[in-house]
């Protein structure tokens, strides 16, 4: 974006938008916070270490993913943790019972597609608060995973099933190849579609994209069970890491990808965010986890920390958006 | 030459320092804990208990540099797995993992045992695992279950028991210790059951709806000490001096309550014994001790002197190893006592 000053009408004055500004704070932070956490421990740059951060974060990738397209919207979406519990007890279940790997996976999809239904279904269709349809169902899933379980964890050996979670190519997971794969074809959804445009203009004003046709009532519904259908993917990713369906896989990971969104500069109230940014925050956050274990920090201080900096990104958009204001 | 002989001065100056430095610090032991949360009383009196023993047997042997980390999983399985990992390619010595979920790591046991980690499971047993440290759930709750029949006098008991989390093998255990031993008489009758996650929070919750819905309720029995202190304040506040409670996990404050009558049983476990108890475990292994493949950690009913009289001539098992407030409360606030440095040398 560029603008020029009133003094300067023939040297126009490029200044940064608040989104590269952004993302150019996050890479700052994901040097120094690198640099810092290698000083503190040699391994932070092991191969191995690297491996074992982005297995970790790949589930949060995927959720994270999902959360900013519901946040363009201006929505939320808090049961993705416990849709990851129940798909994956829904694929694991599938899997158990017909011995195909295949339509587990396609079972652990479609279940965490049709809690994103329900969930589209009351916001997108009868308007109800997302913050409450979410938090209902974030009950309701995890409710549904441990009927499913009976509270116990199922033991998976199909090689198959476990492959996408489990296996690693030399210290690359294969996850990882994978979730790049899905970033493309949601940037691809996002930035070159209609339907993308459509999740900008239901969160830059629901109102005027009815108005104009554009259908927004829609675009919610299909983007809560596209959030479903992540956390589906993010269940078999979680089942091949610990070779087992678990009830209580997924635990508080909403908040984790609520903090990424965040920290990656997507709007809370819509219309603002890119999925790069999503990425730059989910690598932060892994990055300051990992560090954090590495050099064995205090568990109180760890909270600590984590707010702090979300507080401070948190500060750094309103500063940087007052100025875009003035 | 000027620049040889430098070299060589400098070269000979280092090797005396990492000569030095060896001579001092033979042997290390370095010791991770990785727990699944950090903020019930319980946790945090074990990660006290831990982090003192460290320091202490740090300083008690000269030949031997201990270090501890201590992570929270913050009540997150994934979060605890990419603890592990990354601890396991940190290469400790010993590492002791209180599993959210012990099936979730078993992949996990073997990449450490690989890598020459001693895994250490905690109150979850794990057949993989080098060693499980456990508690006699299932003994201590039937002691507590016990209890409650041996000082319910004969008459009609009402009892609510708040459980752990669904599928944990240890409020589990717990829990079927509890039932066995109120299972020993005809009088006691439990009421109700509900699981409150490990959760002060809910324990208060349910307290609440106990003491309206139940009326006449004698008793709340609870897996964990953390469900005794919204209980017996909701209790108070509302004028019921005569409920009567039954802990598990021997926090001080609880033990306390002991002598003023309202609580009446407890198991001691103690945090901060535990947390020594782990350090202890480590460092004996570390100088070739091989402890049993399961561990009981020693875990006596507490009573007060009165009430184990009672409770004897009600028929309660003279075997039961019981402790009285008075020695409860030392050992549970001094984790050194049994198992400082003095203890192992």
């Amino acid at each position: 974006m560029t603008s020029t000053s009133a003094a300067g009408v023939g040297h126009p004055k490029k200044t940064l938008d608040s989104l590269t500004l952004r993302y150019l704070v996050l890479i700052g932070l994901i040097l120094i916070a690198s640099v810092g956490f290698s000083m503190a421990n040699d391994n932070f740059y092991s191969l191995t270490n690297i491996g074992i951060l982005l297995r970790s974060i790949a589930v949060l990738f995927l959720l994270a993913m999902g959360m900013t397209f519901i946040m363009l919207t201006g929505g939320i979406d808090l049961s993705v943790g416990s849709n990851v519990a129940f798909a994956g007890g829904v694929g694991v279940i599938t899997l158990t019972a017909t011995g195909s790997a295949f339509l587990g996976f396609g079972a652990a999809i479609v279940a965490g597609m049709l809690i994103g239904a329900v969930n589209g279904f009351f916001i997108g269709r009868l308007k109800l608060s997302a913050f409450m349809v979410t938090l209902a169902t974030y009950a309701l899933a995890r409710g549904l995973a441990l009927v499913i379980y009976d509270a116990n964890s199922i033991n998976v050996s199909n090689t198959t099933f476990l492959w996408l979670g489990g296996v690693s190519w030399g210290n690359m997971p294969v996850v990882i190849p994978f979730i790049a794969l899905v970033f493309a074809g949601l940037s691809v959804l996002l930035y070159k579609t209609t339907f993308g445009r459509d999740v900008y203009a239901a969160g830059s004003n629901f109102n005027t994209a009815f108005v104009l046709g554009r259908r927004p009532e829609r675009t919610l519904v299909w983007i809560y069970v596209l959030s479903g259908a992540l956390a589906g993917l993010s269940a078999i990713i979680t089942v091949g890491r610990v070779s087992s369906g678990q009830p209580w896989a997924g635990l508080f990971l909403e908040f984790d990808a609520i903090t990424a969104v965040i920290l990656g500069g997507t709007s809370l109230f819509g219309g603002r965010g890119k999925l790069l940014g999503t990425i730059l925050g989910v690598l932060l956050y892994g990055i300051i986890i990992n560090g954090l274990v590495l050099t064995g920090t205090n568990p109180y201080l760890q909270s600590l920390i984590k707010g702090a900096i979300l507080l401070g990104v948190v500060l750094l958009d309103n500063y940087t958006q007052r100025g875009k204001a003035a | 030459m000027k620049l040889t002989k430098t070299f060589a001065a400098t070269a000979a100056l280092a090797t005396a320092f990492s000569a030095g430095s060896a001579l001092a610090t033979e042997d290390a032991l370095d010791i991770v804990f990785i727990n699944d949360g950090h903020v019930a009383p319980y946790h945090v009196a074990w990660l006290t208990g831990f982090e003192d023993a460290i320091k202490a047997y740090d300083e008690a042997f000269d030949d031997v540099e201990v270090t501890g980390r201590w992570l929270s999983a913050e009540g997150s399985l994934e979060k605890m797995i990419q603890q592990a990992e990354v601890t396991i390619n940190e290469k400790p010595d010993v590492m002791f993992v209180n599993a959210i979920n012990v099936d979730a790591f078993e992949p996990l046991v073997a990449k450490a045992q690989a890598a020459g980690i001693t895994w250490i499971a905690v109150h979850s047993p794990m057949e993989s695992a080098d060693y499980s440290f456990t508690l006699g759930d299932v003994v201590n709750g039937t002691n507590q279950g016990m209890a409650m029949c041996a000082l319910s006098g004969g008459e009609p008991y009402k009892v609510g028991v708040m459980l752990g989390q669904a599928g944990n093998p240890s409020g589990e255990a717990r829990r079927e210790g509890i039932l066995a031993g109120i299972a020993t008489c005809d009088n006691v009758e439990v009421v109700a059951e509900q699981p409150a996650d490990w959760d002060t929070v809910k324990a208060q919750s349910i307290a609440e709806n106990w003491l309206t819905q139940y009326p006449d309720l004698n008793a709340i029995s609870g897996v964990t000490d953390g469900y005794m202190y919204p209980s017996i304040a909701i209790a108070m506040n509302s004028g019921n001096t005569d409920l009567e409670f039954f802990g598990y996990d021997g926090d001080i404050p609880i033990i306390q309550q002991m002598a003023e009558g309202n609580v009446k049983a407890d198991i001691l476990l103690s945090g901060t014994r535990e947390g020594w108890n782990f350090v202890q475990m480590a460092y004996r292994i570390h100088k070739g001790e091989t402890p049993e493949k399961v561990y009981d950690f020693f875990t006596p009913l507490v009573l007060t002197e009165e009430n184990h009289k009672t409770a004897l001539a009600n028929g309660f098992p003279e075997d039961v190893q019981v402790y009285y407030v008075p020695q409860a409360l030392e050992v549970a606030a001094k984790g050194f006592l049994e198992f400082g440095p003095d203890s192992v040398k």
